[in-house]
């Protein structure tokens, strides 16, 4: 296996979606690889900052403009 | 509402790149949830809907307030030789700055250069990006909300990804 299909693989392989012939492929490569160690650490640690950094609540005046946009909007009137 | 509000926003503001379209385009999409929502039965398929709804409506936004500016994607994508090695200075490809402590990985500078790096991707990219890293959605579910394969979603990921990290490598290399 060279490096350019590991890294094709990468996401399924993190995924644990690749066949066990797959999976013992990657893992044989990656022992031999150090670039493409680097590339999964790294790989693996970009998701981690993409989900640390983006998946925050929106702020509370938000939620309030929200509450009250739907109120004035959908509310039924009496 | 608090069940999609907070998705919803995250969705919009990672498409929109922008906070106020963000909460413009959420306002717009709960009221079409409140118009047409009743005809949809299913939880997944609500969902699904729900998400294809305000992707549509944050692209519609941005377009319409930026002018699309095609942003290619394999710029940042690794090179190979003909071997299907690796290529580039060892120093880089080499570069694991994934044990690097929490205050660099975190900090503002890295922050901003993460923040680039989003924006910088294609819209339809950055959708199932956010999707899938940010609001952990199985491959199936994002396929069904933007009416594409689950091998278009897994290669459109993968891509973003390996985008991103090309960036943050170029910066965080550095400092292994």
């Amino acid at each position: 296996m060279t490096c350019r299909e590991a890294i094709e693989k990468l996401a399924e392989y993190l995924d644990a979606e690749l066949t066990p012939e797959g999976l013992r492929a990657i893992d044989a490569h990656l022992e031999v690889c150090a670039p493409c160690r680097a590339y999964v650490a790294t790989y693996r640690k970009t998701m981690e900052l993409v989900t640390k950094v983006c998946r925050v609540e929106p702020p509370e005046d938000m939620k309030t403009r929200l509450h009250a946009f739907l109120i004035g909007h959908i509310a039924p009137t009496k | 509402m608090g069940r999609y509000a907070a998705r919803l926003h995250r969705l919009a503001l990672g498409i929109t790149r922008n906070a106020a379209d963000a909460e413009e385009v959420v306002q717009d999409v709960f009221m079409t949830i409140y118009r047409k929502g009743e005809s949809f039965e299913g939880r997944s398929a609500l969902g699904s809907w729900i998400y294809r709804v305000t992707i549509n409506a944050a692209l519609s936004k941005r377009h319409g307030k930026r002018r699309e500016v095609e942003t290619s994607i394999e710029q940042h994508l690794p090179s190979f030789d003909q071997s299907g090695h690796r290529e580039g200075s060892q120093t880089y490809v080499l570069a694991d700055w994934s044990e690097n402590p929490e205050t660099v990985l975190l900090s503002a500078e890295t922050r901003a250069i993460l923040d680039r790096a989003i924006d910088s991707l294609p819209d339809h990219y950055r959708a199932v990006l956010v999707l899938r890293d940010v609001e952990d959605l199985p491959n199936a579910e994002i396929a069904e909300a933007i009416g594409e394969s689950v091998a278009s979603v897994k290669s459109r990921v993968h891509r973003a990804r390996m985008a991103l990290r090309e960036q943050l490598t170029r910066h965080l290399g550095q400092r292994t």
